[in-house]
């Protein structure tokens, strides 16, 4: 189901009024419901993957919680002597948690595409159609095993409420990828939503439509075809579809997830936050920590951590320090595990060599500032910058801006070498002058251009407000009645006529004069 | 606000823009599914979603018809008429753009379940063989009550419809035509596209056609593939819809239309011989996709669409109409697989080319205006009889009109070396001056007389203003009924005199009055030509059915209004020497004529003649 779609809209407004019919006690059944609707809406096959990975890791967390529970009445020289066997019982049911779902999302995601790479497309192919969402809820599944098994949340015990956990229907097609701690209570409490409540879900939702129909959609027109054959086409056409690119990634993806928290909203339900402002980072290492927050924070917690805190990487941290001098030597194994982890977040994306080059990109870039920052500090002395000033904070947040731009070079592009090809033209072919007869000639009009960056003006500009600390919602809701009503009419317009309507109008008639 | 406010004003404000847009959708509906209530205007939605449009209409005016033709869009230029008239019936052109044997199929099961249906003529082209079931946008899907898809979706689409159609619509509405527009390309009553424009538009030689900007696809036409790969899935198509057609005893009349050659390199020859043998094992039919008209870009609106008059020489051939001009090669009937000898007759056809084999003739037609005799200044009798003589010295045979349109519309013989002599205006020195040299000749020539002025001998209309004497009704007679001299219209009053006429409004040739509307121009057009037939038909008591535009002025518009009149030829100014082609009525719209009076000597004009020719 489309959460762009009247489908979606019809499913919030029944499940809102029996949610809010339901005693509280068993509201949560209202959303499972509605959750189990919008999955199979998808197909059957999708839901058994989706049961696979609620099952497996509700009995992993199931048994750790058993084997924790028993210990719990033990005295103090007990407890620690059983510990052993308990990390490593409770470490068994992680790591069969994490290979039984991480090996069904490899054989969906990964194996056609691995095989493909590694035989030049001559192997055999699963063809498994990969379902909505796998990747979200099988991060999120894992991350409560996890959870679990550092003490830090306990086990559901039933298993249709942790059902909803795994599925709750907003969420399912991309993410945010929320933790059990901060989202089960809420979905398990059942308050009654408030207007405020509702309000402000849609004002979110509306956003969020306001970015994906009106700006997305159009943003996307070129770039299909111009990254399928981009040697086809002028360098400064092809920077123009990155540029595009670059726009539609982020209303598409950050547009859902304020439709997704949005909705939440309505329910009264505080879902994680995803993005906040990613262009308005003033280094690429700050950008990710606004970009895709909660995949980011998932893996700093999950891999990025335990990972530096493993005993192999104190054992390389000791090393380096020994036989590397300088600020290399310090930072090796921060930066090797964050190379690690733009490597994950690269493979994430897919089975193809431009993300792995995407994560090395990341990870090289963010590497290379840390080793770099020292002289960078003395440059900024010599040059008496201000770092407080607010030009210097701009200068940052377009390079920042340039250096992410150069990235998406990398993520749309269908193979590798198509990357470096695309990067060869915009330098050495770029021809201006036939930017815009090939942009109009992939189907973009001018007013398309227009929506697409006064949409996304409009967007940088509300941003920027929030960024020096106003909260929008809040100083609108203490205007005058008109204000309010004329912004809630103008973007519904807009996103009416815009992005829900098209915009097509009575358009060509091919058939007309023949 | 409080937030119970802004949800309540929130609530209120996304129920008035829904019910403006459907309100509004509703009112102007582009796509005629709500019954059109404002405009009326079939044509429109009918060219927005003709599958849908047409539906409507024909659910509203399905018992003015009792037949149907079926097809994609090639399948327009079969002539209703015609076919009305062969079979006495009462057709209805029920062809969509891009249909695809799908389409067909249901359309047939629909109409058959819904209408009375006494014939159908089903034209599989032989692109049908390429697609089949082809999902449709808003202009391509189908009627809900013809594929039997959800009703809720399809008004649900309808309601809440980009209003910019709605727009657009009012728009277009205020800036219409009288002629079609892309926006409104069909003409209602019959289904078909409104190719009025085309019709008159004048044709003339090979090259000039193709150097004309809409059919620059000819000069050098572009081979591209086209792949005959879902022919089973069409001919099943076609086996069910005979199977109706047997099981509710409607008389089903298949065939195969014409294609350009062009075209059809395109398509892989096996997989025309598939398409042959195929569709003859569901049921003969006709076949008309290859022959001589293949050959000739002129039959052709392009490269699949073949002009209303090749459509009508189809019918001809089938309903074994003698009177219009059919290529003799033009149309077989297929009982049976005969595929091998199709695919040779193409294989001869494609390698002919690119030489045309249609027949074609060039015809000068000479004009001249008032004669004086020897002596006086202008253009004397002697010089008259100088052309007159080295004409005939040189071969060439003085023709009617009526001539010239037995040849394009039967496909007569014309002389090898033919022209054709009009005088404009309708002078008395036409008679007393002109008349005894072609008599002594043996000449045939036109007078176009201007309907109001026949027989003013001195002034014009009702002043004292002297004019140059016309011919009187009893010369006129006289010369008509020597066999020699056709009288035909130069208008009644649409060539006046500006200094010499009262009031603001002066027609001085046939063209729109500045302010003027379509419509009153052409009902004045058609009002004019009504008075100048009568007039001349009174008296002479022969067809009048040809006409030289005053001052060789003419547009569509004027163009059109009088081929509905019932004038197969129209006349211009325009220099140049007329190429004929068999079958093709657009080369006597509009033809060129030569100043022969400009020339002193007949030598002088011989050799304008032939530097044209």
């Amino acid at each position: 189901m489309d959460i762009t779609s009247w489908q979606f809209l019809a499913l919030i407004a029944v499940t809102l009024t029996v949610y809010i019919l339901l005693p509280q006690k068993y509201r949560w059944t209202a959303l499972l419901a509605a959750s189990i609707v919008f999955y199979a809406a998808g197909g059957a096959a999708a839901m058994a993957y989706l049961l696979v990975t609620s099952v497996t890791t509700y009995f992993c967390a199931r048994c750790i919680d058993a084997l924790a529970a028993k210990r719990a009445n033990l005295d103090a020289a007990e407890k620690k002597a059983t510990r052993p066997a308990f990390d490593r019982k409770r470490h068994i049911l992680v790591a069969a948690a994490c290979l039984i779902n991480f090996g069904m999302l490899f054989a969906v995601k990964y194996f056609d595409g691995v095989i493909a790479l590694v035989t030049h497309g001559q192997g055999p192919a699963l063809g498994l159609i990969v379902p909505v969402g796998i990747s979200f809820y099988i991060f999120q599944s894992v991350g409560y095993v996890i959870d679990v098994s550092r003490g830090k949340a306990r086990a559901e015990r039933n298993y249709l409420k942790y059902l909803l956990f795994v599925s709750f229907f907003p969420q399912m097609v991309q993410g945010p990828i929320d933790r059990f701690g901060h989202l089960h209570p809420q979905l398990m409490e059942g308050r009654r939503p408030t207007a405020d409540n509702a309000r402000d879900g849609i004002q979110l939702m509306m956003w969020g439509f306001f970015k994906k129909l009106v700006i997305a959609g159009r943003a996307g027109t070129v770039v299909n075809a111009i990254y399928s054959d981009a040697g086809a086409y002028p360098g400064s056409a092809i920077a123009f579809a990155v540029l595009m690119y670059t726009i539609e990634l982020y209303c598409d993806f950050s547009g859902g997830i304020d439709i997704v928290r949005g909705t939440a909203e309505i329910f009264g339900i505080d879902m994680a936050e995803n993005f906040k402002r990613p262009f308005f980072a003033t280094s690429l290492a700050e950008f990710w920590r606004r970009w895709h927050i909660t995949l980011g924070a998932w893996m700093r917690d999950y891999v990025f951590y335990p990972l530096s805190l493993s005993r192999a990487f104190a054992a390389i941290g000791r090393f380096s320090r020994k036989h590397i001098n300088g600020t290399v030597g310090r930072i090796l194994p921060t930066s090797l595990a964050t190379f690690i982890i733009y490597f994950i977040i690269g493979i994430w994306h897919g089975a193809n060599l431009t993300y792995l080059a995407y994560g090395f990109y990341n990870g090289g870039i963010i590497t290379l500032s840390i080793i770099l920052a020292p002289f960078y500090g003395r440059v900024r002395k010599a040059l008496r910058v201000n770092e407080e000033s607010g030009l210097y904070r701009a200068f940052c947040v377009v390079r920042t801006f340039f250096v992410v731009f150069v990235g998406r070079y990398f993520v749309r592009a269908p193979w590798l070498k198509m990357s470096f090809v695309m990067l060869k033209r915009t330098v050495c072919d770029f021809y201006i002058s036939a930017l815009w007869p090939t942009v109009t000639g992939l189907g973009m009009t001018l007013s398309d251009l227009a929506v697409v960056l006064a949409g996304f003006a409009v967007i940088l500009a509300f941003e920027l407000i929030e960024e020096r600390g106003v909260n929008i919602r809040e100083s609108l809701a203490k205007r005058g009645f008109f204000v309010q009503w004329a912004a809630m009419v103008l973007p519904l317009l807009v996103i009416l006529l815009l992005g829900v309507l098209g915009g097509g109008g009575g358009g060509e008639f091919i058939y007309g004069r023949i | 606000m409080s937030s119970k406010k802004w949800l309540i004003t929130f609530t209120c404000t996304v129920v008035a823009i829904c019910l403006l847009l459907l309100v509004g959708n509703v009112l102007v509906d582009p796509f005629g599914v709500f019954g059109d209530p404002i405009f009326h205007w079939d044509s429109y939605s009918q060219t927005l979603n003709p599958r849908v449009g047409k539906i409507e209409y024909l659910d509203r005016h399905h018992e003015e018809y009792d037949s149907y033709i079926l097809g994609c869009s090639s399948t327009s230029s079969f002539p209703v008429e015609k076919l009305n008239e062969y079979l006495d019936a009462k057709f209805y052109n029920l062809f969509t753009y891009g249909a695809d044997m799908l389409d067909v199929e249901q359309f047939a099961r629909y109409i058959i379940d819904n209408y009375t249906v006494k014939n159908i003529l089903l034209n599989v082209y032989i692109d049908n063989g390429s697609v089949y079931a082809e999902p449709g946008d808003i202009n391509g899907s189908m009627h809900y009550k013809v594929d039997g898809s959800s009703k809720f979706d399809f008004y649900k689409k309808f309601i809440f419809l980009d209003p910019n159609y709605a727009l657009d619509k009012v728009k277009r509405y205020f800036a219409d035509e009288y002629l079609s527009e892309p926006y409104d390309v069909f003409w209602t009553p019959t289904g078909s596209y409104d190719k009025r424009e085309r019709d008159v538009e004048p044709i003339g030689g090979l090259s000039e056609y193709e150097a004309l900007p809409a059919y620059s696809d000819f000069a050098d036409y572009p081979t591209y593939p086209v792949p005959l790969n879902v022919i089973d899935e069409t001919m099943e198509s076609v086996a069910r819809i005979k199977q109706m057609c047997e099981d509710a005893g409607i008389n089903l009349i298949v065939v195969s239309g014409p294609v350009y050659s062009g075209y059809m390199r395109g398509v892989p020859r096996e997989d025309a011989g598939e398409f042959y043998s195929a569709l003859a094992a569901v049921t003969p039919f006709w076949d008309f996709t290859m022959s001589s008209v293949s050959t000739e870009p002129r039959y052709f609106y392009d490269l699949t669409h073949f002009r209303n008059c090749v459509g009508e020489m189809a019918l001809a051939r089938i309903f074994g109409d003698k009177s219009v001009y059919i290529p003799e090669d033009f149309g077989v009937y297929v009982e049976g697989d005969s595929s091998a000898e199709l695919l040779a007759r193409n294989d001869a056809i494609l390698d002919a080319e690119p030489a045309s084999l249609t027949p074609e003739a060039r015809v000068p037609v000479l004009l001249y205006h008032n004669i004086v005799p020897d002596g006086e200044e202008g253009f004397t009798a002697s010089q008259l009889e100088g052309q007159l003589s080295a004409l005939r010295d040189a071969g060439y045979t003085a023709v009617s009109f009526s001539e010239l349109e037995d040849y394009v519309y039967r496909g007569a013989d014309l002389p090898e070396k033919s022209v054709v002599i009009t005088f404009d205006d309708g002078y008395a020195s036409n008679y007393e001056l002109a008349y005894p040299l072609l008599k002594k000749y043996g000449m045939k020539a036109t007078i176009f007389v201007i309907g109001v002025s026949v027989g003013h001998k001195q002034y014009y209309k009702d002043t004292l203003f002297e004019l140059t004497p016309h011919f009187d009704e009893a010369e006129m007679l006289e010369m008509s009924n020597s066999g020699l001299v056709s009288i035909q219209s130069h208008s009644y009053d649409m060539h006046q005199w500006a200094p010499f006429e009262s009031g603001d409004r002066v027609r001085e040739d046939i063209k729109r009055f500045k302010g003027e509307s379509e419509e009153d121009f052409v009902a004045a057009v058609k009002e004019d030509f009504e008075l100048s037939r009568t007039k001349i038909e009174a008296v002479t008591g022969k067809t009048v059915d040809v006409l030289a535009f005053p001052e060789g002025i003419y547009d569509e518009l004027s163009q059109w209004a009088l081929l509905d009149s019932g004038v197969n030829v129209t006349l211009s100014c325009r220099h140049g020497v007329n190429t004929l082609v068999k079958g093709l009525p657009q080369c006597l719209s509009a033809m060129y004529r030569i100043y022969a009076d400009g020339y002193a000597t007949g030598d002088e004009l011989l050799s304008s003649i032939d530097s044209l020719t």
